[in-house]
């Protein structure tokens, strides 16, 4: 293998492509645990339920891939408002090992539900470009992946308007830093609750059709994104949206240039290494708040 | 009433039985478990059991760290470092001991006893070693924090295993040397480690480290202000504890014949989380009813009984897959952890607290709660009448 330049810049670019999945997962993860306090491990099975909603949306009801997306956004959305309903509101508050053991049941739940339902094999969606690639004097990077970054921008900017702008931002913010206040302000805590998981699930779907768009998928494929993303607002820091794109594409990047300098076993590896590394240094993360 | 009066006699002669005898109930629950597998011979009983024993050492060492204020989630780093250097040095130690002694096989006696106790004890040191170079890193971290960084030293360590496969053997797996007949002879070495281990964490946590311990996972600033080394404390509790995840993974290893990088798992570092916690955290009974529960839910729910029925039944909505059962169960086995969380986030120890309450004893607790709420009313009562009294004298005064 040689090293050169465009070979590098091709890496650099996958890193983002992959990152920008990455970020979209690690978002919804950490808004969820902004608001209600939670880490919902059961995060990356949303993210498989969505990938393999938008095959069934694109495959038998025909649609184009990216509007798929949007259907099952939707669909995981309300799935996710029932998952909080049934599940999480129930141990909300009490010890967080309880909130870590009812995602590991839902893990076991979805991983065998969606494998019942869709089979054991490995999908993949085909959209309008598959095939099709960029070509830039020596690199070539295929349309899926630029289109998956800029979907990724476009989603993380509604995001950062529903927070910034609307009224159910505000009161998701305010949820976020006094929960009790809030309910004393007469915000309807539940009802943000409820809100918060159906954005932070529908955030799952789109990365979810994204990354079957880009990669093959199965049933099993979800546990690593999960620890990825969790990962990736960890070393941006609990609670920080900044963290989590700066976190995002930190470890896309280094997990590609390790994958092309060393191999591909040394990818998660060498990223998790600089997690150590960055949470040694910065025992809060790197935008998060000072500890004692 | 005479009943209860029994029961509360038979509670109070257990309960002191236990405070002033512990080696006394732990040599009677060590002849339990040896006689059981005597009276029901079944090698499916007792593959369960012994399985259930070494979960019980491997949930016991997670629970003990978890105490001390530091949840790991990536215990199978070291569950894999002593399963892989127990297995890797045992079958060093065979072939040279087979070629000096000229043998086609290693010999079973009291020899391979002693180099598989052995073997253990180092597999449980090394992942000692290790675990004080890792708990290095992370006495600075808390909670989340913490629980990510362990977790990706077990993802790290998967990668080194597979990297060094010349050393380790790791992609393809291999199968340790017998120095232990399996079944029985396997079993009492087994539950020997475990009630060894067991009891030598609970004798940690009852001394004067296991308060400090306490004092840390209670609030590890107010432990530090009474001046409590929480670095040393945190360090000390993180090796002892990978210690025992070393030995359980040295002892996995050996019953299962087994080893691959697959050791290393994310499923293996949630496992003993899960049954802590089922059990009953912060507990010692804790981890062993977790263990008891969770090992024979899952080995009950893959019998092939259990699946083929399974699949005769509800085999033909699913034409996705060829066997329906193993899926089946396993979202048996989500709901049941949902379930139990909602319904009892305590864990079955605290069920198991309730049946005891309801057979019609008192615990200490209670007593001392309806001494207080006796006080508290007669308190009141006592004020209230004062009350009464002044108004009524004040009647008569107006009277007057």
């Amino acid at each position: 293998m040689d090293i050169t330049a465009p070979a590098i810049m091709l890496t650099l670019i996958w890193g983002i492509a992959i990152g920008c999945i990455y970020m979209l997962l690690a978002t919804g993860l950490n808004i969820i645990f902004g608001v209600m306090k939670l880490v919902n491990f059961a995060h990356g099975q949303l993210l498989v339920v969505g990938a393999y909603l938008t095959w069934t949306f694109s495959v038998s009801a025909g649609l184009n891939a990216y509007v798929a997306i949007l259907v099952s956004m939707v669909v995981v959305a309300l799935l996710g408002i029932a998952v909080e309903r049934l599940t999480f509101r129930r141990v909300l508050g009490g010890d967080k090992l309880n909130e870590i053991f009812v995602s590991l049941g839902l893990i076991y739940i979805f991983e065998n539900a969606t494998m019942l339902i869709w089979g054991t094999s490995s999908l993949q969606i085909t959209s309008p470009f598959s095939g099709m690639s960029l070509n830039l004097s020596s690199i070539s990077i295929t349309y899926d992946r630029i289109i998956a970054v800029f979907v990724v921008i476009a989603a993380l900017a509604a995001f950062g308007l529903l927070i910034k702008k609307t009224k159910i931002g505000l009161a998701m913010r305010a949820t976020s830093q006094i929960n009790n206040t809030a309910m004393l302000m007469g915000i309807n805590v539940e009802k943000i609750y409820m809100i918060t998981f159906a954005i932070g699930a529908a955030l799952a779907a789109v990365a979810g059709g994204l990354y079957g768009i880009i990669f093959s998928f199965n049933y099993q494929v979800g546990a690593m994104p999960t620890i990825i993303a969790f990962a990736i607002i960890i070393m941006g820091g609990l609670g920080s949206i900044k963290g989590a794109i700066v976190g995002g594409l930190l470890y896309g990047i280094t997990e590609q240039l390790a994958t092309y300098f060393l191999n591909g076993l040394w990818g998660s590896a060498v990223a998790f290494a600089l997690l150590i590394v960055v949470l040694i240094i910065r025992p809060r993360g790197i935008f998060g708040e000072k500890g004692e | 009433m005479g009943k209860k009066v029994n029961n509360m006699d038979i509670k109070k002669t257990l309960t002191s039985l236990l405070r002033k005898r512990p080696f006394q109930f732990l040599l009677v629950g060590f002849v339990i478990l040896v006689l059981l597998p005597v009276l029901i011979t079944d090698n499916f009983f007792l593959y369960v059991l012994t399985l259930i024993c070494i979960s019980a050492i491997y949930a016991a060492s997670w629970n003990f760290l978890a105490n001390s204020g530091q949840g790991s989630l990536g215990h199978a780093a070291f569950l894999g470092l002593g399963g892989f250097a127990s297995a890797l040095l045992g079958n060093s130690i065979a072939t040279a001991l087979i070629r000096l002694l000229g043998t086609t096989g290693m010999p079973i006696g009291a020899l391979s006893v002693t180099i598989q106790i052995l073997v253990l004890l180092v597999g449980g040191l090394l992942s000692a070693g290790i675990g004080l170079l890792i708990g290095l890193a992370c006495v600075r971290l808390k909670a989340w924090y913490l629980a990510m960084v362990t977790f990706g030293f077990s993802v790290i360590a998967h990668t080194l295993s597979s990297q060094f496969d010349a050393i380790t053997n790791g992609v393809n797996g291999f199968a340790p040397t017998t120095l232990v007949p399996r079944g029985f002879p396997f079993y009492i070495l087994v539950i020997s480690f475990m009630f060894s281990s067991i009891s030598i964490m609970y004798l940690i946590m009852k001394s004067r480290m296991g308060l400090a311990f306490r004092a840390i996972h209670g609030n590890e600033a107010e432990a530090k202000m009474i001046g409590i080394n929480t670095a040393k404390y945190k360090l000390i509790a993180f090796v002892i504890s990978t210690f025992f995840a070393g030995i359980a993974g040295g002892l996995n290893v050996y019953f299962l014949r087994f080893v691959d990088n697959s050791i290393f798992a994310p499923a293996n570092s949630f496992l003993p989380l899960i049954m802590s916690v089922i059990g009953g955290l912060g507990t010692v009974a804790g981890p062993i009813i977790g263990s008891i529960f969770w090992v024979s839910i899952q080995q009950i729910l893959a019998l092939p009984s259990v699946v083929n029925s399974l699949q005769a039944s509800v085999g033909q909505y699913f034409p996705g897959i060829s066997n329906v059962g193993p899926p089946i169960s396993l979202i048996a086995i989500g709901v049941i952890l949902v379930i139990i969380v909602i319904f009892e986030p305590k864990g079955l120890v605290s069920l198991f607290r309730k049946i005891y309450k309801r057979l019609g004893v008192e615990t200490h607790e209670k007593a001392e709660e309806k001494k207080k709420r006796k006080n508290s009313v007669s308190l009141f009562r006592n004020f209230y009448k004062q009350l009464l009294g002044a108004k009524a004298t004040e009647k008569g005064e107006i009277k007057k």
